[in-house]
């Protein structure tokens, strides 16, 4: 009995099993279904569309044991440079923002490659660059979006509960998932984050995965804020930690996502990026006041932090919990 | 085997070590040097209006900054939620000025030192990724201070702070608490047996685990230093606007890490002081104030500190290697 269970809280079923218990217990709960009706569910696809992205990206460079603190900046960037690129056709603003966010990426995915830095302060340094960037090409003003159709089109419910928007997202999940689990590419992802020098030995390039994850991250990022930003018709610069890094880090983590590497799944990040929108918007058909999200995001970060944290069995050790029981916990496996 | 073996590997170090030293002090002097000639040469910079006006936000951000050297220098990187906590301890300072000034003003300290002790245990004690927690703690102040305040602006009554706003012998009270602060921290670092334990920290986990140091007591330690700063910074935001609303937080963070950075403090933690934290909040402060007054817009601004904190974070590796 034990057994089967531990298996159910592997890394790999976590996030589905978070996302199960989720949904039941809104379904449970008086006032909860609300989730599971149409326009619940558009709601739950439209959060889903606004951070799955930077959570994929985020997710990918975590994978290979690096965190690119940058993406809340790119996506801020990415929406700014769509709009104003935009203007004309809406295609001319997502390639720009497209390339944009590549450009960044790569650049800064190059220098921690040549100089041998760690991927936390250059991707700060990236971070304050973007949104600096984001506010000298709108000259510190909301730009309008003056193309209505794309506005509207891209928001347009598609099979009832998804938008053309939420629809991308979904595809470019299935397709990450396809590349890590089915390409070689995938493979050495996994290998370098795993072990970056073992990677290396056995015949992968982690400097090319490297310089290819926070490309992909940055794109994904750009492409996340254009989206975002064509629905809104509107962009203005803002370095958003608060509602798109916590989000994004928040989902990626409860979608398997180790802090060590080389452990999670895109599909995971997808359920844990849903698990947190479920949340959400079970929570305002509840009723439920918006600080209350937060908490609840904050609260589940935090425990998170704790359980992945090298020292917890020591201490636990220390404060006399029996060894049986912190064994349990380690064939639980967070890491 | 003989002691030279191990003599030559360290003392080179250490030439290495203040090469790299006096390499950087040169950087940073020759640029402070630069923007110095550059400041007095702008007709404008030396009025008294202007450098009023500089040493508000210098004096606000520069709290801020110290407490986050203590992070960064602990190898900790950085913290997210140092802006959310200075402004959630603003507004229990307007709350509490009925109370009286020096009542209000430990609460406020106290409620950041609370923030940050207890993320200092969680890092210290369980080893957990401090980013990470800054993190959810961030979500969690801006959750909590919703929860309390209602998402409303509180207002300092009547002029329970005014101390602050006052000048001695024409230098803003702002700045006198910030000169204080640096000196406070600075000795903290090099004259406790703290500021050694943090240094040894943050250049060597293992090491200083091994060599006998309780590394997580150093670890709250140096989030309680943390706490202490903002909560001081807190006490000044609320004097400064009046007020406490969580909006005034916003890119205190970013602000401060910059200062720690330019200021030359290692990011990977054990090498750097809250003196070159200070130069770090005088540059970006004077800099921004020159741009100013060269009629460039905010925006510019902000683009220039993302540039000139990536190029602090490549001249620190350049340095190293």
């Amino acid at each position: 009995m034990i057994k089967s269970l531990s298996v159910l809280w592997q890394p790999a079923f976590r996030p589905f099993l978070l996302l199960g218990v989720v949904l039941a217990a809104f379904a449970l709960m008086s006032g909860g279904p609300g989730v599971f009706t149409a326009r619940g569910g558009f709601s739950v696809f439209q959060h889903f569309a606004t951070i799955g992205l930077v959570a994929l990206g985020l997710g990918l460079t975590m994978l290979m044991r690096e965190f690119d603190l940058s993406v809340a900046g790119m996506m801020g960037l990415g929406g700014c440079v769509a709009v104003l690129a935009g203007n004309g056709s809406a295609a001319t603003g997502l390639i720009a923002a497209l390339a944009v966010g590549l450009a960044g990426g790569l650049l800064q995915a190059w220098l921690m490659v040549r100089l041998r830095l760690g991927s936390v302060p250059v991707t700060l340094g990236g971070l304050l660059t973007f949104v600096g960037a984001a506010y000298v090409v709108t000259g510190n003003r909301s730009i309008p979006f003056d193309n209505m159709e794309m506005a509207i089109a891209i928001n347009a419910p598609l099979f009832g509960f998804m938008s053309v928007r939420a629809l991308v997202v979904v595809v470019l999940f299935m397709l990450a998932a396809l590349v890590i689990q089915f390409t070689r590419v995938g493979r050495d992802l996994i290998a370098t984050g795993s072990d970056r020098h073992g990677a290396l030995i056995a015949g992968a390039n982690p400097d090319r995965i490297q310089l290819g994850a926070f490309a992909c991250s940055g794109a994904l990022a750009a492409l996340a804020g254009a989206m975002l930003s064509f629905g809104l018709s509107s962009a203005s610069p803002s370095g958003g930690v608060a509602d798109i890094l916590v989000p994004a880090v928040a989902a990626a983590i409860l979608g398997g996502i180790s802090l060590s590497g080389g452990v999670g799944r895109p599909l995971g990040i997808a359920a844990g990026v849903l698990v947190l929108c479920v949340l959400r918007t079970g929570l305002t058909t509840m009723g439920v006041a918006p600080y209350v999200h937060d908490v609840v995001t904050g609260a589940i970060l935090l425990a998170v932090a704790i359980a992945d944290g090298p020292h917890l069995r020591m201490r636990l050790h220390q404060l006399g919990i029996p060894r049986k029981a912190i064994a349990v916990q380690s064939k639980g496996g967070m890491i | 085997m003989n002691a030279s073996t191990f003599v030559r590997p360290a003392s080179a170090a250490r030439e290495k070590y203040r090469a790299s030293m006096s390499m950087h002090a040169m950087a940073v002097g020759c640029a402070m040097a630069a923007l110095l000639v550059v400041a007095v040469l702008t007709p404008g910079f030396i009025s008294l209006p202007n450098l009023i006006a500089l040493t508000g936000t210098l004096s606000l951000i520069g709290c801020v900054a110290i407490g986050m050297t203590f992070i960064t220098l602990g190898g900790n990187i950085m913290s997210f939620c140092l802006g959310a906590t200075c402004a959630a301890a603003s507004m229990l300072v307007a709350h509490l000025s009925d109370a009286g000034a020096w009542l209000a003003g430990l609460a406020g300290v106290a409620l950041a030192l609370v923030i940050m002790v207890v993320q200092g245990l969680v890092i210290g004690l369980f080893r957990a990724n401090p980013l990470i927690v800054s993190i959810a703690s961030l979500s969690l102040i801006l959750g909590v201070t919703q929860y309390v305040a209602g998402g409303q602006t509180i207002y300092v009554s009547g002029d329970a702070l005014s101390m602050l706003k006052s000048r001695v012998l024409g230098v803003p009270a702002p700045l006198l608490v910030f000169v204080a602060a640096v000196v406070v921290g600075e000795l903290m670092l090099r004259f406790t047996r703290f500021g050694y334990k943090l240094i040894l920290v943050g250049s060597n986990f293992e090491a200083a685990e091994v060599g006998g140091i309780s590394t997580w007591r150093t670890t709250v330690a140096a989030y309680a230093a943390a706490g202490l700063f903002t909560g001081v910074a807190g006490i000044l935001l609320a004097a400064r606007y009046g007020s406490g609303s969580m909006e005034f937080g916003v890119g205190f963070d970013y602000s401060a890490i910059s200062a720690v950075l330019v200021g030359g403090t290692a990011i990977g933690g054990g090498q750097g002081s809250v003196l070159r934290t200070m130069f770090g909040v005088v540059f970006i402060a004077v800099m921004q104030s020159l741009l100013l007054l060269y009629g460039l817009d905010v925006q510019f601004q902000y683009l220039l500190i993302g540039l000139v904190v990536l190029a602090a974070i490549l001249l620190q590796v350049r340095s190293k290697s």
